[in-house]
């Protein structure tokens, strides 16, 4: 197996953690939509109490993981600020900018540590949520819609409320959020939430599917880069170095826990003038 | 007996002058332009006699006549135009729906079938995406372009791109089903 570089997990990151969670809100309220819908014309439930409960509880582990991290990052960007205004690049020899790299290499490996602790039941929740939504994907849009069915479905027909765009949460794209908050979001929605548009849940779940899919990858990327990158510290520590490999962990785990990256453009909503009567042709399918 | 010879010889040749005359390029070329509904009564004149073979050419002439003077019943046009041919007989009823919901519907007709989506899309999902992509130039075309409809072509856009996502979780769901 070909081993992970920093990018592939960058990349990785940027691609599922940031996008999931939101995906996971749209979720939940779209699901309490379609439970008030329910009993008008043939519904699509990909939205089960089991799979809820898998998104629950993978917000939960977040929520953990977070606890434990947040002291330790923020002391590493202490010391990063540190050996940065100590103008320490570049000086080779200094004593105090030694010590400052090796504390900082400490506490990178104490990170390290700690993500090591945390990734296996984070790994655990997450494979959950993507497995229970791999069987209802497969069941529900695989094996019971049609292509014509999935088309009227997208496009909401097998929902009974066409609500106003304003009512729909956007689709990915969401960040500088924290993990658990944005899962306690969706758990509040669920629990809240008056009424929704269904035409979405096809698509909510296919995203929820695919991001948690890509941070199921990525989780076991990460767990084998954090014995290569102990163990690359631990040498490290001798000479008191700080690499930029470091800062890019360290920036990618910042990223993950407190969405603190850039944003990737949503999917354009489309202008819908409401009210406005639709010429429907005898030919349309 | 002479005279009824010639008179047998006349009939076949006059026959065939008649149908040069209706094959000529010339009297099937329609100069599509004006009010778009006119010229569908022209082109529908020279479809019901004898110029069948050129509706394909008629139709996109019409298209861009439309592309000219965009409106929004011009959509409402074009399904009456397509009724009234298909009931000349010139063209079925599945391709004047096809035609229809080509140009100027959301749906896309790329995107149909009676069996799952496990066993009928899936095996030929990029083929599917490819035909549909291309499907959503004629809808520019008839929606945005031609039927100053910039909402349903951009519901139509968005359709494609949810449709792509969804297939995508859904086929390698599937996959994984059948892995197992």
């Amino acid at each position: 197996m070909m081993n992970p570089t920093t990018q592939d997990l960058r990349s990785a990151r940027s691609g599922s953690w940031r996008r999931g969670p939101a995906l996971l809100v749209t979720a939940l309220c779209l699901f309490a939509g379609a439970v008030q819908a329910a009993g008008s014309g043939p519904v699509v439930r990909l939205f089960p109490t089991t799979v809820l409960e898998d998104i629950r509880e993978t917000g939960q582990v977040a929520e953990d993981m977070e606890n434990n991290l947040q002291q330790i990052i923020h002391r590493l960007d202490m010391q990063q600020q540190l050996y940065s205004e100590s103008l320490c690049e570049g000086a080779d020899g200094d004593q105090g900018c030694e010590r400052i790299a090796k504390q900082l290499g400490s506490t990178y490996l104490e990170m390290l540590e700690v993500m090591s602790d945390r990734l296996p039941e984070m790994e655990r929740a997450v494979n959950s949520t993507r497995s229970s939504l791999e069987k209802r994907l497969r069941q529900e849009l695989g094996q019971r819609t049609t292509p014509t069915s999935l088309q009227n479905t997208l496009l909401g027909e097998a929902g009974t409320v066409a609500a106003s765009q304003e009512d729909q949460p956007a689709l990915r794209g969401r960040s500088g959020v924290r993990l658990s908050d944005r899962f306690k979001q969706y758990y509040d929605l669920v629990s809240t939430s008056k009424n929704g548009p269904s035409q979405s849940l096809a698509v909510v779940a296919a995203d929820i599917y695919l991001d948690m899919e890509e941070a199921s990858q990525l989780i076991a990327f990460t767990q084998q880069e954090i014995s290569r990158a102990a163990l690359m510290e631990q040498l490290n520590q001798s000479f008191g170095m700080i690499t930029p490999e470091m800062s890019a962990v360290v920036g990618g785990v910042k990223e993950i826990l407190f969405g603190e990256s850039t944003m990737e453009s949503p999917i354009a909503s489309p202008p819908y003038a409401i009210g406005e009567t639709e010429f429907v042709s005898p030919l349309a399918m | 007996m002479l005279r009824h010879a010639k008179l047998l010889l006349a009939v076949p040749v006059l026959a065939l002058a008649a149908a040069c005359t209706t094959t000529d390029p010339d009297y099937c070329a329609v100069n599509v332009r004006g009010d778009l509904e006119d010229a569908m009564r022209t082109v529908e004149t020279k479809l019901g006699s004898g110029c069948e073979y050129h509706f394909d050419g008629y139709f996109q002439s019409l298209l861009a006549l439309a592309e000219s003077n965009p409106d929004k019943n011009n959509r409402r046009h074009f399904s009456d135009h397509l009724m009234r041919v298909q009931d000349m007989g010139v063209i079925s009823r599945r391709q004047a729906e096809g035609l229809y919901n080509r140009y100027f519907n959301v749906k896309f007709v790329s995107l149909q079938g009676d069996y799952n989506t496990c066993s009928q899309t899936c095996p030929i999902r990029k083929q599917v995406m490819s035909d549909m992509q291309a499907e959503l130039h004629d809808k520019e075309l008839g929606l945005m372009r031609a039927s100053n409809d910039a909402a349903s072509f951009y519901r139509a856009d968005h359709l494609l791109k949810e449709t792509d996502l969804v297939l995508e979780a859904t086929c390698r769901a599937c996959q994984a089903g059948d892995a197992r």
